[in-house]
């Protein structure tokens, strides 16, 4: 469903690319954890699924069809598709728990639906059964700032979630957050996951949470994808030879 | 001298040393406050306050706070979608970025009062060429530091605006609009405050209102009104910045 094809990055003013000549491919089912040292190049790579972070060289596919070869309105479907949770939640502030959720639908509106909040009934209830999903007990009309971590990472997955996403992302998506809650946060994402049979793509440092919940790790170190394998085979030789210097 | 670096002597120096030769240049000297007397002589002149004009002077304040409210108020929806224009992160390109700016830059390095001057030729006396050389300043002023606080909002959430598949201009709006909000209503209030005192300075060239009052009274020597036209003014300045800091607080 989604293959790397010899992608690089490289981040103007750097020398060394983010991501070497990385070949790879997910398929529907998969739940991945990626795993590596900061600046290894997790987030390059979780970015460049989306096309949020272009390629130096190679091609990122969708469905056998390159993202730089789609039109903008190719690429603006998948990101629809691309359900994607941040480290810092990346939630609107001064907006309530309810408007956060439906921004997740801005790619499936028309500009000025989206400009003056012009969602029907049924948007607006599959708003409200994202927040259930996701087990939030706020009211729908609190501001987001004034949320605990773990309750503000719920809501940008209930963002996520109301995409009706096929590919699921997550730049670090517990790394903020207690190691309960973190636990959780995984939980939901695992359910989600297979409720939806989506490919769930991963970054965590949390080895532990990694080998628990995915159906796969990817490890990068230096840029280089050094380890694809199931969690079993991430031994602590394998974990000593991304993790050390 | 553990908290300065030798560069920092060289800075402080700097500015003591334009600070002195400004001060020649403007012949600041505090020993010329000998003639004191004089000032308090003067100031006795507008006391007691010649109350019998008042609702007339009020009627003018009134026409003095539409000025600035309109000035301020259009000014600022017109510079809202330029400031985004003139920011490096959503200009969209480096072209449109200079352009802008350079528009911006010209409309605030002309003062209100020129582009009242200017005005007069083709709208004559009155308020409303007052309204419209405010407005034009305060796009210049209110488009840069807009533009500005665009630059320094939390890119997180224009990432996700993008992740989610909006068109850049939704994403930019939404993702910004709300975490810059609470300092462009500040800097509303504030230039709403100085078109207050703006508008009195267009009141010379006839732009009507509180200004165009105190501008007679002085040169008519009726002092006891002038100081009903400065009450007048500082109760409309504290009333602005009343009203600016409570809703403010309340949108916070």
């Amino acid at each position: 469903m989604i293959k790397f094809e010899n992608v690089s990055v490289l981040y103007p003013g750097t020398e060394e690319p983010a991501i070497k000549n990385v070949s790879i491919g997910f398929e529907q089912g998969e739940f991945v954890c990626v795993l590596g040292r900061s600046g290894a190049g997790k987030s390059t790579f979780i970015r460049c699924i989306n096309g949020l972070q272009p390629v130096s060289e190679g091609n990122v596919k969708w469905d056998g069809k390159s993202l730089s070869e789609m039109t903008p309105k190719e690429n603006l479907e998948i990101r629809r598709k691309t359900g994607m949770i941040f480290q810092h939640f990346n939630l609107i502030p001064r907006m309530s728990v309810v408007q956060n959720i439906l921004t997740g639908l801005f790619g499936y509106k028309k500009s000025y639906e989206n400009l003056l909040g012009l969602f029907n009934p049924n948007e607006r209830k599959s708003a409200l059964e994202a927040i259930k999903q996701v087990e939030l007990t706020v009211e729908p009309t609190r501001r987001v700032e004034n949320l605990s971590g773990g309750q503000k990472q719920r809501v940008a997955i209930a963002r996520a979630l109301i995409q009706n996403p096929k590919v699921f992302l997550g730049d670090e998506p517990v790394a903020s957050l207690d190691p309960g809650t973190a636990e959780r946060i995984f939980t939901l994402l695992k359910e989600t996951h297979i409720e939806r049979n989506l490919v769930s793509i991963i970054n965590v440092h949390d080895v532990v949470l990694a080998k628990k919940y995915a159906t796969r790790i990817i490890a990068f170190k230096k840029g280089n994808l050094v380890f694809d394998d199931t969690p079993d085979k991430f031994d602590e030789k394998v974990y000593s030879e991304i993790y050390n210097h | 001298m553990v908290w300065f670096k030798r560069r920092q002597f060289f800075v402080f120096l700097f500015i003591a040393v334009l600070a002195a030769y400004s001060m020649r240049l403007t012949e600041f000297d505090f020993s010329k406050f000998r003639d004191f007397e004089n000032m308090a002589d003067f100031l006795s002149k507008w006391f007691p306050m010649n109350t019998e004009s008042l609702p007339y002077l009020f009627t003018e304040s009134l026409l003095t706070i539409s000025i600035a409210f309109l000035g301020s108020l259009f000014g600022l929806i017109i510079a809202l979608p330029l400031s985004f224009l003139a920011a490096r992160n959503t200009s969209g390109h480096r072209i449109i970025y200079a352009i802008t700016r350079f528009y911006l830059s010209f409309l605030r390095s002309v003062p209100e009062f020129v582009f009242g001057l200017i005005l007069l030729t083709t709208l004559g006396l009155g308020p409303f060429p007052a309204v419209i050389a405010i407005v034009l300043h305060n796009i210049g002023v209110l488009g840069k530091l807009i533009s500005e606080l665009i630059e320094a909002a939390d890119n997180g959430p224009i990432e996700a605006m993008s992740a989610v598949g909006a068109k850049s201009w939704i994403g930019n709006l939404f993702a910004i609009i709300p975490q810059i909000w609470p300092n462009v209503l500040s800097q509303f209030f504030y230039r709403f405050e100085v078109a207050i005192r703006t508008s009195l300075i267009l009141g010379l060239i006839g732009g009507g209102g509180i200004g165009q009052q105190l501008f007679i009274h002085f040169k008519t020597f009726q002092y006891q009104l002038v100081s009903v036209d400065v009450l007048l003014i500082m109760l409309m300045v504290i009333l602005v910045d009343y009203i600016g800091g409570k809703i403010r607080e309340k949108v916070i």
